[in-house]
């Protein structure tokens, strides 16, 4: 496992622990003097509008997108358990967007909701229903970043539940069902229960990666309109790279960090996850 | 057993590491100098600046350039850390907006250009637009030259005036506005002229100037909250909120869709469209910008710095190349070739250049040019922070009279304002 | 008869209720299919449409006039033979290091005591929630200073352990019995035998998946490649296609030609093994 710790130590940990640093200070690379500030951006953040501004968006993010994508990807997963043609065939079609980059995604939809040029604009007024600007609206663009990323991701969480739920002994489903159990009450009592290490692991994965999220964000917005897009680590490439404050990107990225800390201890937590062995 | 084994792999990985530390030794004892350039000339003007580096590579046998055109995005990702560590080019346009020069001159990676002069290998700063010299001067020292200087023009579809009616391109900011309503048409889809506020060249200083406003006074002080401030928003939020001249929150490269999609009869842009609008198969006009509220024509200059890099090895042959860059001979080739407006003012008359009139409908603005936030104390903050909010809140129907507020106060605060 | 006992088999199908409630099922499906086909059908039409066709008709689905003007332009002006190389080697070369660097890292964690392992299962843990943002800066001078940029080693070598890998592969490697281990340590086998004799061939889908997400990760990967290749020699697929998202460029059918082509490997790779990456994501979730 050294190589391992080694290439992690030297390219993550490190990496990080220099961020801290960083963000002591009124860094701007490569500049000749980089002062000292303590927790002077720590505290600029408290009174930043943006950065309250892309920690909301950011939090609301993933809350939403994360319970739709394991409620969706819950019921994908039961719709579709099936090995008929047609469920494969449509398994395979919600799966396929997996595979696609976020920017390739972020592209085709920017441009598919486009009003003007899009397809979506372009039936809608086919249809005589009244122009919607998805992206140029300031309600409207985060709701549409958050369907693109659910779009994205519903497959992915079904194919993982769909694994775990074909691991659930068929005995089990049997008795219960004998027990005169209905649809929903299998569901809850007997599936969820069963796969809930895969749903925590579910869980965890995509609050992680919401919590993360820029490519899409970037390729589609950038942020805009009037940073109603604006992510945390669309922040801090914004300050870090346009607007070269380096310290100051380090700073939001470390908060940014411990909040991914905390949220995964409290999901491993509630989740009672038993794992160690 | 297999720890062993693991911890020889890392040794290993370490020793690769260590020797590979040593590499990147500097190799220029024979042949020629290899510089180096990025640029994100990606647009129709691309072949002008191709062929300035052809031939200078042609008539400097001893020096090879090598120009790596990426997107301004990349190049803003990459340069800084590039710069920082000398990894980077000889060379570069760090952005399209000049203004970003400012960041490079403080974090000390761009070097100073000190081979200024009338000499054949120097940079001629006598025979370049004052304007700009001014621009890339920091503490006395010319940290840049201008890559080109392009005005904007209004490009108008000719066969839309035709169908609206309306015989001449506007000479007036108020026929201007006339013309935007009566050429929108909401139910077709189709705009009068298209205003992007964001990801753009900027032309909403442009209708701000023409109807006697600006952003910032002389002392860095914000002016949009003024009377004449927000009197100079005031139409043509209103155009955009209610009467739907154009879409809002449009990005620069999504208003040119527009216009070469024959979907917006008017947009004020630089002579690197043209090519893309000629080839979609627009009918294409190109006028001056109409003169404002005061009689007086004005438009918006846009220069692209050329900078090069602090820890570049080759410091003398890179200024050697800005100077042929900006040189006369090569100057009035790129102009011919991309309808770009001279940078020098030895070609301002000059008759051949004069000739096309799409090359004199542009250089005919020059005089009448002003650059967005020139040397403002952190222009690019004051940009993304206060001045493209502030269009686009008051292009979504918000209050003109709060929202300039606001954002006088933040441009205040990050420009240092004293008053 | 067959159908019957598989049906019986399946929790979701178990309790087939009555029609109305199959039919909106398969609505709701077919509608969510429409949503999930439409886009990529739409960008590959628009790939070979003309700008203009593009806004006189954008309610159609299919061109009105085809062009490969798009496809045309990317091929002339990209190094597309090297680029591909380049993406071949980085996400080949990445994915197979990391698959014996996690698996090695994940059978300590699994199988080996010594002191501070949960405190690095943890440290394992915590790098994967830092975002690839912040640590970008450090690196780059990192790699500069080993003379690692613009090189293959700079490009795999940072990138060729994964946490996620050592996660999944830890939680698989534990599901596997000890007594096999045991077995195998009676009959004289080391812990370098019992990884590469016993563990490893258990926990096949768990590495396929590993590599799977590995490599399509790679193979998608934009800022990476970006950042340690200066060079345009060294670019990978999608880092080469951004040069068509510049700033006047306005022409969709080249933008849409490239996204078609940077997905198009991996499109064939899945439809030729889908199984194989169905049942590879499917695994991750299992413990």
């Amino acid at each position: 496992m050294a190589p391992s710790l080694l290439i992690l130590g030297v390219f993550v940990v490190y990496p990080i622990g220099i961020s801290f640093w960083y963000s002591l200070h009124d860094w701007t690379i490569g500049a000749p003097e980089q002062p000292f500030v303590g927790l002077d951006n720590y505290r600029a953040l408290a009174s930043d509008t943006q950065f309250r501004n892309a920690l909301v968006n950011t939090l609301e993010l993933t809350v939403v997108s994360v319970v739709v994508l394991v409620v969706l990807g819950l019921a994908l997963a039961l719709a579709l358990i099936g090995e008929g043609r047609m469920t494969r065939v449509v398994r395979s079609a919600f799966f396929f967007p997996t595979i696609v980059s976020l920017t390739s995604i972020g592209l085709v939809w920017r441009f598919l909701l486009d009003p003007d040029l899009g397809l979506v604009g372009g039936i809608s007024s086919a249809l005589h229903i009244p122009r919607v600007d998805w992206l140029q609206s300031t309600s409207l663009a985060l709701p549409t970043v958050i369907f693109v990323d659910i779009w994205k991701n519903a497959g992915f969480v079904m194919v993982i539940l769909l694994g775990a739920l074909k691991a659930v002994p068929a005995e089990r489903i049997e008795a219960a069902r004998l027990d005169g159990a209905g649809r929903w009450q299998l569901v809850r009592h007997i599936l969820v229960p069963s796969i809930r290490p895969t749903l925590l692991f579910a869980t965890l994965i995509l609050t992680i990666q919401s919590l993360q999220l820029f490519d899409l964000v970037y390729v589609m917005t950038g942020g805009g309109p009037l940073f109603a897009t604006d992510t945390l680590v669309n922040q801090v490439f914004r300050e870090g790279f346009v607007n070269f404050r380096t310290g100051y990107a380090s700073a939001i990225s470390w908060v940014l960090f411990v909040l991914i800390m905390l949220v995964s201890a409290v999901q491993l937590r509630v989740f009672r996850y038993d794992d160690v062995d | 057993m297999r720890k062993t084994i693991a911890s020889l792999a890392g040794g290993a990985l370490l020793l690769t590491a260590l020797t590979g530390c040593s590499g990147g030794s500097d190799s220029s004892a024979g042949g020629p100098t290899e510089l180096t350039v990025w640029t994100g000339f990606t647009g129709g003007d691309r072949p002008g600046y191709d062929q300035i580096v052809k031939d200078f590579n042609a008539s400097h046998p001893n020096v090879k350039v090598k120009m790596v055109v990426q997107p301004w995005d990349t190049i803003t990702q990459k340069l800084p850390s590039a710069w920082l560590t000398g990894s980077g080019p000889d060379i570069a346009a760090p952005s399209f907006d000049p203004n970003v020069i400012a960041n490079y001159v403080k974090t000390g990676s761009v070097l100073p250009l000190t081979a200024t002069g009338a000499g054949t290998t120097e940079i001629n700063t006598d025979q370049i637009a004052p304007t700009l010299v001014k621009e890339y001067t920091y503490d006395g020292k010319l940290y840049a030259v201008p890559a080109n200087y392009a005005t904007l023009s209004l490009y108008y579809n000719k066969k839309m005036f035709a169908a609206a009616g309306i015989t001449s391109p506007p000479s007036t900011v108020t026929e201007l506005l006339a013309d935007a309503k009566k050429l929108t048409n909401p139910a077709k889809k189709q705009y009068g002229l298209v205003l992007a506020d964001n990801q753009t060249i900027q032309m909403w200083p442009i209708l701000q100037w023409l109807q006697g406003g600006d952003i910032v006074d002389a002392k860095n002080c914000s002016v949009l909250q003024s009377a004449a401030g927000q009197a100079s928003l005031k139409p043509w939020a209103d155009a955009v909120a209610k009467d739907k001249i154009s879409p809002v929150g449009l990005t620069g490269a999504s208003a040119d869709a527009l216009f070469s999609g024959g979907k917006a009869a008017m947009e004020m842009n630089g002579p690197w469209a043209a090519p893309g609008y000629k080839s979609a198969g627009i009918d294409l006009g190109v006028a001056k910008i109409p003169v404002g509220v005061d009689g007086k024509a004005v438009t918006l200059g846009s220069t692209a710095p050329l900078a090069v890099s602090a820890k570049t090895k080759h410091p003398q042959q890179a200024q050697e190349f800005l100077a042929y860059w900006t040189s006369k001979a090569a100057q009035k080739k790129f102009s011919l070739a991309t309808g770009f407006p001279t940078l020098r003012t030895d070609l301002a008359t000059d008759p051949q250049l004069l000739a096309n009139p799409v090359i004199a409908t542009f250089t005919a603005q020059v005089p009448d040019a002003r650059l967005y936030l020139p040397r403002v104390p952190q222009a690019t903050q004051v940009d993304t922070n206060g001045y493209v909010p502030l269009i686009g809140k008051i292009t979504r129907g918000e209050d003109i009279g709060a929202q300039t507020a606001a954002a006088g106060k933040t441009i205040d605060g990050l420009t240092g304002c004293s008053s | 008869m067959s159908t019957e006992s598989s049906r019986q088999r399946r929790p979701g199908g178990a309790v087939h209720s009555a029609r109305p409630a199959v039919v909106l099922k398969w609505l709701l499906l077919g509608a969510g299919l429409v949503v999930a086909v439409v886009p990529f059908l739409w960008m590959l039409s628009v790939s070979f449409r003309t700008e203009g066709d593009l806004f006189a008709h954008p309610a159609s689905l299919l061109p009105h006039e085809w062009t490969l003007h798009g496809y045309g332009a990317v091929w002339q002006q990209l190094p597309f033979l090297r680029l591909v190389l380049n993406s071949v080697v980085f996400a080949v070369g990445t994915t197979a290091l990391t698959l014996l660097l996690d698996s090695l890292c994940a059978y300590a964690l699994a199988r080996m005591r010594f002191r501070g392992r949960n405190l690095c299962f943890f440290l394992v843990l915590a790098t994967l929630m830092v975002p690839f943002q912040v640590t970008l800066i450090p690196v780059f001078v990192e790699l500069f200073h080993l003379g690692w940029l613009n090189t293959y080693q700079g490009l795999i070598v940072p990138r060729a352990t994964s946490a996620f890998g050592i996660f999944l592969l830890r939680q698989s490697f534990m599901s596997i019995p000890t007594e096999l281990d045991e077995a195998a340590r009676i009959d004289g086998a080391g812990h370098l035998r019992i990884y590469a004799q016993v563990i490893l061939p258990l926990a096949r889908p768990a590495l396929v998946t590993v590599g799977l997400l590995n490599f399509m990760a790679l193979w998608n990967d934009l800022l990476w490649p970006l950042v340690v290749s200066t060079n345009p020699e060294m670019r990978t697929l999608p880092a080469g296609l951004t040069l068509f998202g510049g700033q006047h460029v306005t022409d969709h059918a080249v933008l849409f030609a490239g996204a078609t082509i940077s997905l198009l490997p991996l499109a064939v790779a899945f439809f030729l093994a889908q199984r194989s990456f169905v049942a590879g994501i499917a695994t991750s979730g299992l413990k």
